[in-house]
């Protein structure tokens, strides 16, 4: 019950930040916050799952079942369970969200109970979509996470909120639709009798289907497969579906963007890992080159894309667009190196992203400008906030014992080792990603931080809010650690990604023989 | 003797005609409102005559439901007109216009 | 009995306790921080030379020892990554060289950086700390991808510390180009050591215990097999199964890669670039990683790894022709400059190019012991660079000096001595080590691999340049008359200047004296100590490390072979008197009282040299003039086509959606009409469908 109790709470708690007034909103909704960082931790400490939570073989950790309607042949069950690759996003959603409501005192001054409810409504609903078991229920949450996200965009962004709030919405809300329509498409066809996931895992491992809709099995899985990637890729975001973030990430208030790269994005993945690729190896394994080069065009794209920017927040949102790039590569890698370090990147980057947009944030509150060309030197007046920048930005470049690191090198090891056609050469490629976000962070800190102070702004430049820093230190705290003992957070997510490659050999086979 | 249930469903046809002519032709609201009672009516005739042809009284009871409704309707209308009249001091359903787009 | 090896991770560590404590308590406390976090970097390095001499001496009793310290992941159903350490002759020696140097550097800061009143003290020693736990680790690694991160974090301090005077415009800028472009081998790294990882499942330099495995004997293995001795182990079969490579090809791919990264930490062409402009950072800085050892950390990679190295002629032929090649272009741009630091920039490329000379020409002995000769010679070269600067109040240019020989005597001595080292003067270390390299070039070339020969004149030509511009560096520096009032009433520098600059210079004229090849061949005397050093012990698995066997292996897979007729006197007269021929030009040219420049005489070359071959244009170019525009053109691009189409469909939808509301014109009539026509048109098409007609 500790998923529905923490779920429960945190939606409590965004009721009661809505009720209370404004002045004591931010602080209130940070003490509840804390609440659901607490439970997450403890269930962290509690967990004793072991095996993917797709698979029957496997045991889930606070597994719950409850009846809910029933719709025709098909039981909607409420059924939620956490295994090693919901575990750590659990984390990431309550410590990100904690650290993200803290970043929100100085800048959001307006309707400031609204705001912070809204946060706490988005929260419960990432909990509920990273520990959802049945299709219904994850939708119903996948859904709730658009609202708080639409309304904080719209109501506490920049000037063109309304254009990004829209685009944003509508945008991710299409793709919801065609995923929709491609799951529920399958799993009309597959010979089950409810929506949940493990129930159609097992039925399209078995290959168990009722009709194909005339279109014979493989054709159907692979329409199913690329309406839920299409779906997917949106949110993300993978190119060419990903204009959106930078026009949300420009205009919404740093909390806000640090919520959307930190963990809505991770959504995208998530799910990925646990529809395409879990339940659909085989269509994964067929048109791996394909997703590859999405991949692939994604990273160096990308970061092309954020080297010709002079906005910091565009050329973090650039950024975000290529470091999930390898997040698909890892996971069309198809191996416990690919899949684990895809899985770990997710989390890495949701702190490294969140820990650049609250830096290029804190910057904003004290400068009233981000644009690359009005700022120079400010190391001189906020020394904390520019050593914490520039250890966000080694972080984001991958340097070691910095979770980045973690994650891309897992996947690139992951890539090199993958079976599927030109794998090497891919990773290569993608890999010289690392060379260009080296190039626009350090030409952005150069000129940002380095060099005669001046800054072509009304405002003075001082020293950050203490509660600024402390979230920034925090999170680099948070990354260093990760990056040094990963094990925190790999070993349950090998755990669960190995009996994904297990049950799909034909990814592996070549390289299972060795003795490793 | 019993009349077949043919000409009922073509005195309700005639009826439903009269009814939708009458909406496509006529300009005031309350020939308009007339013109839908026509139509409900000519429903009426229908159901009564099924219920009659299958020995069944849901029909007529569903009839005594849709006049029920017609009364309601014109209730409505009639407002609707009344306000219509205040408004463009004029019953002529092609005048207000301002709702559009 | 606790030994020292139980002490292993402590010589990284200290350093990286007192990068805590610049760190922490100058952040909270810079009043409790005795001179600004100096004493406790000063602590630690000694602490760590004191262990790291034990070391050294424990495997000088042929004792040496490998050992996992912490297992970074454990792989479930794959391989683990893990640190560990590995105490051998090679690392032993290079933790003595980096902690010795790092100490003195150490020292040398309070003179350079505390008494002139530096700002940011606290900063600058926490640079240091972690630079120097990041290089001994590094150094201590037992496999590749440790060694990897700790290479990249000497890196980002290496950037920190270059821009330490992050207020003005250019150290940031340096920082900046040397971060990027030794990224940019490092990305060839990264590539080689994933490769690694997955061809053979481990990255370890050497395996010694059962059923482990390290990349260097796996390879042999696979190679053994593809010349039909033994099988291809499984796994690496496997792979290169998947890759469809033959393994000579494959592993010559990996080792190229990897070759990637020490060209642009060690700074050969064409990554040197980085370097000569990294010298807008502290002086102390400079001669501790961008002389004596960050530089180095390529450079001692290939040596770490020579095991595998020595499996691929081709990758050695390529070594040895870009770091001859570098040792004489390097050298030629050293000739013209006119700061100080500049020259010792140059010719720190130039020497680096002597050692990957030496390490493809298969004298693995004489680029280890150039190596450590020059971690010593450079260093003190810089330092006594630094003596000057202070004297000079922070002034660089040569042209602005002279005269100081009397002023400051002890900078002098001390850097005549790194000079005449770094000419290749006999007895000086540099003539050894130097020489040592090039004849292995020379009797390898001119044995069974020729193209050898190409880097040995290469090599041979950059003596005489460097012989050149070392003496013109002294003569412009030292000897005259002083040429401006600074020069004339110099700073004085205090003990903490002076005392690193005697020790490495007594180190500079006797360090060459521990492995005097050529004195060993004419006499037949026992005194080749470095060679016996490196040997490695016979019969244990640690002979896998040895020169012993690296040599087998160059004989046997790289088809090196020696052609001992040549004598060793001659090659050696030949070097050292190209060497004193250079240097003799410069003391005909600049020892005069009143000298004048004579780059005119070298026409348009001068401007070549000036410009350093538009080395440094041309990778500007690449990045502002390709990769800038390409990226305003992907961001055009982004915003007119991609974002152009999301917002054309929103467009059509708004236009469309404009006409076709057109239909409710507001006139109930026409609705009714519109919903009656649709009923009869539906019917219609239900009643042709359905086949009601």
């Amino acid at each position: 019950m500790l998923i529905e109790a923490l779920i429960a709470v945190t939606f409590v708690s965004a009721v009661a930040v809505m009720l209370a007034p404004d002045k004591i909103a931010g602080k209130l909704a940070f003490a509840l916050s804390l609440l659901p960082v607490a439970g997450s931790l403890w269930m962290f400490g509690q967990y004793d799952a072991s095996g993917n939570a797709l698979f029957e073989a496997g045991t889930l950790a606070f597994e719950t079942t409850a009846k809910w309607i029933t719709v025709g042949p098909y039981a909607l069950n409420w059924h939620v369970g956490v295994d090693g690759i919901s575990m750590p996003l659990v984390v990431l959603s309550t410590v990100l969200t904690s650290l993200a409501i803290l970043s929100a005192w100085t800048p959001i001054q307006e309707r400031q109970s609204q705001f912070y409810s809204l946060m706490l409504f988005m929260l419960a609903s990432l909990l509920g979509v990273f520990t959802a078991l049945d299709f219904f229920v994850w939708f119903v949450f996948w859904e709730f996470v658009l609202v708080p996200m639409y309304f904080l965009i719209g109501i506490w962004g920049g000037p063109r909120r309304k254009y990004a709030a829209i685009k944003f919405f509508v945008y991710t809300n299409v793709a919801s639709l065609v995923m929709f329509i491609g799951f529920v498409a399958l799993v009309f066809a597959l010979d089950v009798n409810s929506f949940d996931m493990i129930a159609v895992t097992s039925a399209l491992a078995n290959d168990s289907f009722a009709t194909t809709y005339g279109l014979g099995a493989e054709t159907l899985k692979v329409v199913a497969f690329f309406a839920m990637f299409f779906g997917f890729a949106v949110k993300v975001p993978t190119v060419p579906l990903h204009t959106w973030l930078p026009d949300a990430h420009v205009q919404a208030p740093t909390p806000a963007s640090v919520m959307l790269a930190g963990v809505l994005l991770k959504m995208g993945t998530y799910a990925m890992l646990r529809f395409n690729f879990t339940m659909l190896p085989g269509v994964a394994r067929d048109y791996a080159v394909l997703i590859a080069i999405f991949a692939v065009v994604s990273v160096i794209y990308g970061a092309m894309l954020a080297l010709a920017q002079q906005d910091l927040k565009r050329i973090v949102a650039y950024s975000s667009v290529s470091s999930m790039g390898y997040v698909i590569l890892g996971l069309v890698a198809y191996n416990v190196y690919g899949l684990g370090g895809a899985t770990f990147q997710m989390v890495a980057h949701g702190l490294i992203s969140g820990l650049m947009f609250m830096c290029v944030g804190v910057i904003y509150n004290v400068a009233h400008t981000r644009m690359v060309g009005d700022l120079s030197g400010i190391a001189d007046k906020m020394p904390v906030t520019a050593a914490v920048f520039v250890a966000a930005a080694f972080g984001y470049m991958g340097l070691p014992l910095m979770a980045g690191f973690a994650g891309e090198v897992f996947i690139f090891i992951g890539g090199f080792q993958a079976t599927f056609p030109y794998a090497q050469l891919f990773t290569a490629v993608a890999m010289f990603g690392i060379v260009v976000v080296a190039g626009y962070l350090l030409f952005a800190m150069q000129r940002v931080l380095f060099g005669p102070f001046s800054a072509d702004t009304d405002y003075d430049i001082v020293p950050a809010a203490s509660h600024d820093t402390f979230a920034i230190v925090v999170l680099v705290l948070l990354v260093i650690v990760l990056g040094t003992a990963p094990e925190v957070f790999y070993g349950m997510i090998q755990d669960a990604v190995n009996p994904m490659v297990d049950s799909f050999p034909e990814a592996t086979a070549v390289l299972t023989g060795g003795e490793l | 003797m019993a009349v077949a249930v043919e000409y009922y469903l073509l005195l309700s046809a005639a009826v439903f005609c009269t009814g939708v002519f009458g909406i496509l032709t006529r300009e005031n609201a309350l020939m308009f409102l007339i013109s839908v009672e026509l139509m409900l009516n000519s429903a009426n005739i229908n159901l009564v005559a099924f219920s009659h042809f299958y020995g069944n009284a849901t029909g007529q009871v569903f009839s005594l439901f849709v006049i029920a409704l017609a009364a309601a309707e014109v209730a409505v209308g009639l407002g609707i007109i009344l306000v219509l009249y205040r408004n463009f001091d004029d019953v002529d359903v092609t005048n207000a216009t301002t709702m559009r787009w | 009995m606790a030994g020292a090896f139980d002490f292993t991770a402590a010589v990284p560590l200290l350093p990286f306790a007192a990068f805590l404590i610049a760190l922490l308590v100058g952040h909270f406390a810079p009043r409790l921080l005795p001179k600004g976090g100096a004493i406790p970097g000063i602590l630690a390095t000694a602490g760590s030379l004191l262990l790291s001499a034990w070391l050294a001496l424990t495997v000088s009793q042929g004792t040496y020892h490998t050992e996992t310290i912490y297992t970074w992941v454990v792989g479930q159903n794959t391989f683990d990554l893990h640190f560990g350490v590995l105490v051998d002759p090679l690392s032993a020696m290079m933790l003595v060289i980096v902690s010795l140097v790092a100490f003195l550097v150490h020292v040398f800061s309070l003179g350079y950086m505390n008494d002139e009143g530096e700002t940011g003290l606290p900063r600058y020693y926490a640079g240091l700390g972690l630079f120097t736990f990041s290089m001994l680790a590094f150094v201590v690694a037992d496999n590749l991808l440790m060694a990897f991160m700790f290479f990249e974090l000497v890196g980002l301090c290496s950037y920190l510390l270059i821009g330490f005077h992050f207020r003005e415009a250019g150290p940031p800028s340096a920082a900046k180009k040397a971060f990027l472009v030794t990224r940019f081998g490092d990305y060839f790294f990264l590539i080689g050591v994933v490769g690694v990882l997955a061809t053979f499942g481990t990255s370890r330099f050497l395996a010694v215990s059962e059923g482990v495995e390290s990349f260097p004997h796996l390879a042999e293995q696979a190679l053994l097999a593809a010349q039909g001795e033994g099988a291809t182990p499984e796994h690496v079969a496997g792979f290169l199964d998947v890759v469809g490579f033959e393994p000579q090809t494959w592993f010559a791919i990996l080792g190229l890669l990897i070759l990637g990264g020490v060209i642009g930490k060690s700074a050969q062409f064409p990554l040197h670039t980085w370097l000569p402009d990294a010298m807008e950072g502290p002086t102390p800085v400079s001669a501790l990683i961008h002389a004596a050892t960050m530089v180095a950390a390529g450079v001692y990679l290939v040596a770490r790894m020579y095991g595998f190295y020595a499996l691929l002629p081709t990758v050695l032929a390529i070594i040895a022709l870009v770091g001859g090649f570098t040792a004489l272009f390097a050298a030629t741009m050293g000739v013209v400059k006119d700061e100080l630091k500049q020259v010792l920039a140059y010719s720190t490329i130039s020497q680096y190019g002597y050692m990957m000379l030496g390490l493809g020409a298969g004298g693995y002995i004489a680029a280890t012991f150039h190596l450590m000769t020059h971690a010593f010679f450079k260093a003190l070269l810089f330092l006594g660079a630094g003596s000057v600067i202070i004297a000079m109040h922070h002034n660089e240019d040569m042209w602005d000096m002279g005269g100081l020989k009397e002023k400051m005597p002890v900078t002098y001595y001390t850097f005549l001595s790194g000079s005449l080292a770094l000419a290749g003067i006999v007895p000086f270390a540099g003539f050894w080590s130097k020489d040592e390299v090039l004849y292995e070039a020379l009797i390898y070339g001119s044995g069974e691999s020729p193209i050898l020969l190409a880097g040995y004149a290469m090599g041979l030509l950059a003596v005489f340049f460097t012989g050149f511009y070392t003496f013109r560096m002294v003569f412009l520096t030292f000897h005259g008359d002083a040429r401006t009032d600074t020069a004339e009433s110099p700073h004085g520098v205090g003990w903490n200047v002076k005392f690193p600059l005697v020790v490495l210079g007594v180190l500079a004229a006797t360090v060459g004296l521990i492995n005097m090849t050529p004195v060993a061949k004419l006499t037949g005397e026992h005194i080749e100590f470095l060679k016996d050093w490196l040997a490695g012990p016979q019969g244990s698995a640690y002979a896998n490390i040895g020169y012993e066997h690296y040599h087998h292996l160059l004989v046997d897979f790289a088809g090196y072979g020696a052609n001992e007729s040549l004598g060793v006197l001659v090659p050696a007269a030949v070097s050292l008197g190209l060497a004193l021929a250079g240097a003799g030009l410069a003391w005909r040219l600049y020892s005069v009282p009143e000298p004048v420049e004579h780059t005119e005489k070298l026409g348009g070359i001068k401007t070549v040299l000036y410009n350093n071959y538009y080395q440094d244009e041309y990778q500007v170019w690449l990045a502002e003039g390709v990769t800038l525009p390409l990226a305003r053109a992907a961001d055009t691009f982004d915003q007119g086509i991609i974002d152009g189409v999301v917002n054309g469909v929103s467009s059509v939808s708004l236009f469309a959606g404009g006409r076709i509301k057109r239909i409710q014109d507001g006139i109930v009539t026409h609705y009714a009409a519109l919903l009656t026509l649709s009923l009869v048109a539906l019917l219609v098409a239900f009643g042709l469908l359905g086949g009601w007609f």
